[in-house]
């Protein structure tokens, strides 16, 4: 096996004239409005990335005022109605504006990477589903400046959050924004299957997908199927609120019904989870793979055990339902599945584990990353076995344990794993490296500062403390576990500071990038760092499933795609034989329209039923404009022109 | 070294079936959509158990009699259903690209929708409830409402196409964009059967 820090030169431009007339016709058209049209898959990829991040920094300060709040008995930080909105907010957002799009994020960015094409499909939904989303986070945030931020938990249980015990509009945006951030998740889901059905490269064949782009297919199903469930529910709990509107759902006295709430809930809830924390593994794989220097240990177990947690995930939503009047064959079963769900996992962890100790291990931080996610992972499995049980989850129900125990999943399960993606694709995304040894630190100051935060809780919950209450007497002796906790909590935005004055200082100084730095296997690495619009000049052809580990230069390369059209190669679904050729839309200034429109539609709906027909009517406008070909702005007409000193597309590379 | 190549300038630049992302596009929507009202079924049986009735009895109405009116919602099941063959032959005339049936298909397509669209209001009308009176008949309500909305998009899109063949006329990619709308207007139709057996038969049967 030899491998190259270098581009592999048959896919790069053979000269410069070249390299620049394909460069011109796939760059953005230029300036601020050039970028806000952008339907690149980079750079709506970078935007979901840059802007989930930062709603984990927003959300951690949240934490962090919450874990000042409870460091001390009757502490007056932060009032029972602030505590209720910090908690809320920061769990929504932390689950809907922060780990499902900064895992969509990565996808958007790699995926077309992976299987080696040069935009993703349906470039303009895709740029769409990013507005979608954005819009979501505004109104969620913007509501809870105007102290109006949801307060009714995370899953906003009715009652509670019905009409009768949440007057007011804090929980109307909330199921609002609900829907904006599904809409955007759903569309980034049909945009990544339909990528990975249509546009892998040549020879590459089911069995030799990178397994980040399994798990992406995997997810993307996932939300496919639970993602329906949260917006019905949202929707039935938007129309039982809305003045004018007033159905019944969920009003017992009118043979409505709490319970649907949570059921229809936990089924998107509990496959959420796994759709967090399925991208997660993805990573891990590839990072364990590249660090061991030696092909992955068990690939069709893996992707099988991808799947077997998708089905079984779709089968444990009760789970979260023990406390209520469920029939007792009804909490056998789901309680049994809960537990075999852990099989899978062990079995992927396993394969980690094999790959290396069989492999020649280089601890570089990314693998310090997964090194952590393993141990930490675990334990919140364990934790999670335990809870599956009914007689204990009777006990434990609403406690610290259950919130130590999802910390552990997710911080654990999804956050170490992307700190460690971090690290790992820095270089690729933007041509510089991050520095080494802040990045130990990094790793260090969470993997500590988590441990301290999180661990205690599980003795607090042992010992009564419930979840999602905003103070305690002293003689609860509850006091010095939580101050520890709150330790903890500023220890980990100590880390997660000094990861931010890495990136920023790498970005301004770091080290240049090769476009192999870590000597990979998969194809995101063939190309420069960072990878130009067209991402390959020649699209590539694979026959294994470590491209860049078997002679890449030997390998066939595709050519003769129009070079005055964005066209892309479409292959067939299973065996990625060449089918036929597919011209992508333009960059374009509809999704961006239409996100305006629809968020717009979704913030009226918070007072009036009204903003349903308008709404639809100004979307189909949008939508009009957005398919009649031939219908965009001047500037972006302008810069898709074929450039004149284009050449044909050279055939061969410079034989040496 | 001497790098082989795969020239791909000879496939065609666009097709018309189903190995066209844009029909994979398609097809995961329905997916999501079919599992939306899959979710609305579901609710549908669970909030029965609530009720001895189904629909829950009137006082005010003659016999207690409260399931849903059939004439206007049996019409228009049956408008759906045959609606689906005009589609059917516009999308074998889109394989020959033959722009006079498609147009006035497309044409006859968009008046067929808004048929259906003012049916389906009719249709409310025939329930024995407000959407605001009991969980009986926001689920239904709601069934027939999301229904509602496909009709519309869907027709809307036929719209759109109907305006681009008679003002553009047809290429292959075009032809591509109709057929797979003629594939959402299938699933349109089929869905329906169910559920209108749901809605309207169910009370009277199950
Ligand atoms: C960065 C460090 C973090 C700290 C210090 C932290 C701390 C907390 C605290 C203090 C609560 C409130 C507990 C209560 O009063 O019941 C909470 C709740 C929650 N957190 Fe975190 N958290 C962190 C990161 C995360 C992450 C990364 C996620 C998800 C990806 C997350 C998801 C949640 C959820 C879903 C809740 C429940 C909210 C609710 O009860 O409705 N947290 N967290
Ligand atoms: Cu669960």
């Amino acid at each position: 096996m030899n491998v190259s820090h270098a581009p592999i030169a048959s896919l790069s431009a053979p000269n410069e004239q070249a390299e620049r007339a394909l460069a011109a016709l796939w760059t953005r058209p230029p300036g601020l409005l050039g970028w806000l049209c952008s339907t690149n898959h980079k750079d709506i990829g970078r935007r979901y990335v840059v802007t989930a991040f930062i709603f984990f920094g927003m959300a951690g300060l949240l934490a962090a005022a919450m874990r000042i709040q409870l460091a001390f008995p009757e502490n007056h930080f932060l009032g029972p109605d602030l505590y209720n909105q910090f908690f809320t907010v920061h769990g929504t957002t932390m689950m809907f504006l922060f780990a499902v799009p900064i895992m969509e994020g990565f996808a958007l960015y790699f995926v077309p990477l992976m299987v080696g094409t040069r935009n993703a499909a349906f470039p303009r939904l895709n740029a769409f589903g990013y507005y979608a989303y954005l819009g979501g986070g505004l109104l969620l945030w913007g509501g809870f400046l105007v102290n109006a931020g949801a307060d009714a938990g995370w899953f906003a249980y009715t009652p509670l959050s019905g009409p009768d015990f949440s007057p007011g509009h804090r929980v109307d945006i909330w199921a609002d924004m609900i829907t904006l951030t599904e809409i955007s998740a759903l569309s980034g889901a049909v945009v990544v299957l339909a990528t990975v059905f249509k546009q892998r490269a040549p020879g590459m064949s089911l069995n030799r997908i990178p397994l980040f782009v399994w798990a992406q297919v995997v997810t993307s199903f996932m939300i496919i199927f639970a993602m329906p469930a949260v917006m019905v529910v949202t929707a039935f709990l938007a129309m039982d609120r809305l003045a004018h509107v007033n159905t019944h759902f969920f009003n017992p006295a009118e043979g409505g019904d709490a319970l649907l709430y949570q059921h229809l809930f936990w089924f998107f809830g509990h496959p959420e989870v796994y759709i967090i924390f399925i991208p997660a593994t993805g990573m891990v794989s590839m990072i364990v793979e590249t660090f061991s220097g030696r092909r992955l240990f068990g690939y069709p177990v893996m992707v099988l055990s991808l799947i077997a947690t998708a089905f079984i995930g779709f089968g444990l939503w009760v789970h979260h339902m023990f406390a209520t009047p469920i029939p007792l064959l009804g909490r056998s079963f789901f309680s049994a599945a809960s537990m075999m769900i852990a099989i899978p996992s062990g079995i992927q962890i396993f394969c980690w584990i094999v790959t290396l100790w069989t492999g020649r291990p280089r601890l570089r931080v990314p693998l310090l990353f997964v090194c952590g996610f393993i141990l930490l992972f675990v334990l919140g499995g364990l934790t999670g076995v335990m809870l599956a049980s009914v007689p204990l989850d009777l006990q434990m129900h609403d406690t610290y344990f259950v919130v130590a125990h999802f910390h552990y999943v997710l911080i654990g399960g999804a956050v170490f794993p992307l700190f460690g993606a971090f690290y790992y694709w820095f270089p690729k995304w933007t041509g510089r490296m991050l520095n080494d040894s802040l990045g130990k630190w990094n790793f260090w100051t969470l993997f500590l500062g988590f441990n301290l935060t999180f661990f205690p809780m599980h003795i607090l919950g042992l010992h009564g403390m419930t979840r999602r209450i905003y103070t305690y007497v002293a003689e609860t002796g509850w006091g010095d576990l939580n101050l520890l906790a709150t330790v903890g909590a500023g220890i980990i935005a100590l880390s997660v500071l000094l990861f931010i004055v890495n990136a920023v200082t790498a970005l301004r100084d770091g080290i240049f990038a090769v476009a192999n730095p870590w000597l990979a296997p998969s194809l995101e690495w063939s190309t420069n760092s960072p990878p130009p619009a067209y991402n390959f000049y020649n699209l590539p052809s694979v026959s294994d499933a470590e491209p860049l580990w078997h002679s890449p230069e030997q390998k066939p390369v595709v050519v003769g795609l129009s070079t005055e059209k964005r066209e892309v190669l479409n292959t067939t679904i299973m065996d990625a034989v060449p089918e036929h050729r597919y011209e992508l839309a333009t960059d374009s200034i509809w999704p961006l329209a239409l996100g305006i429109v629809v968020t717009l539609t979704m913030t009226f709906v918070v007072f009036t039923p009204w903003a349903v027909p308008w709404g639809m009517f100004f979307s189909l406008l949008v939508l009009y404009a957005w398919f009649w070909r031939g219908n965009e702005p001047k500037f972006i007409v302008e810069a898709a022109k074929p450039k004149p000193q284009v050449a044909a597309q050279p055939t061969l590379v410079a034989p040496a | 070294m001497n790098t082989a190549v795969i020239d791909v300038s000879r496939l065609p630049p666009a097709v018309e079936d189903h190995t066209s992302p844009i029909w994979w596009g398609n097809l995961l929507l329905l997916f999501i959509e079919t599992t939306m009202f899959a979710l609305l079924v579901g609710s549908y049986f669970y909030l029965r158990m609530n009720f001895t009735n189904w629909p829950p009895v009137r006082s005010d109405v003659s016999l207690y009699q409260t399931d849903p009116d059939l004439g206007f919602a049996t019409a228009n099941l049956l408008v759906l259903i045959a609606s689906c063959v005009p589609m059917f032959i516009v999308d074998r005339a889109c394989l020959r690209l033959d722009l006079r049936s498609v147009r006035f298909g497309m044409a006859a397509m968009v008046l067929i929708g808004l048929v259906t669209i003012a049916l389906r209001f009719f249709e409310f009308s025939g329930l024995k409830f407000r959407w605001d009176d009991n969980a009986y008949s926001a689920i239904v309500w709601t069934i027939l409402g999301m229904h509602l909305l496909h009709l519309i998009t869907g027709t809307a899109e036929n719209l759109l196409m109907t305006l681009w063949v008679w003002f553009k006329g047809l290429d292959i990619r075009h032809a591509r964009d109709v057929r797979v709308g003629a594939v959402y207007w299938y699933w349109i139709a089929l869905v329906w059967i169910p559920l209108y057996a749901l809605v309207y038969l169910g009370p009277r049967w199950l």
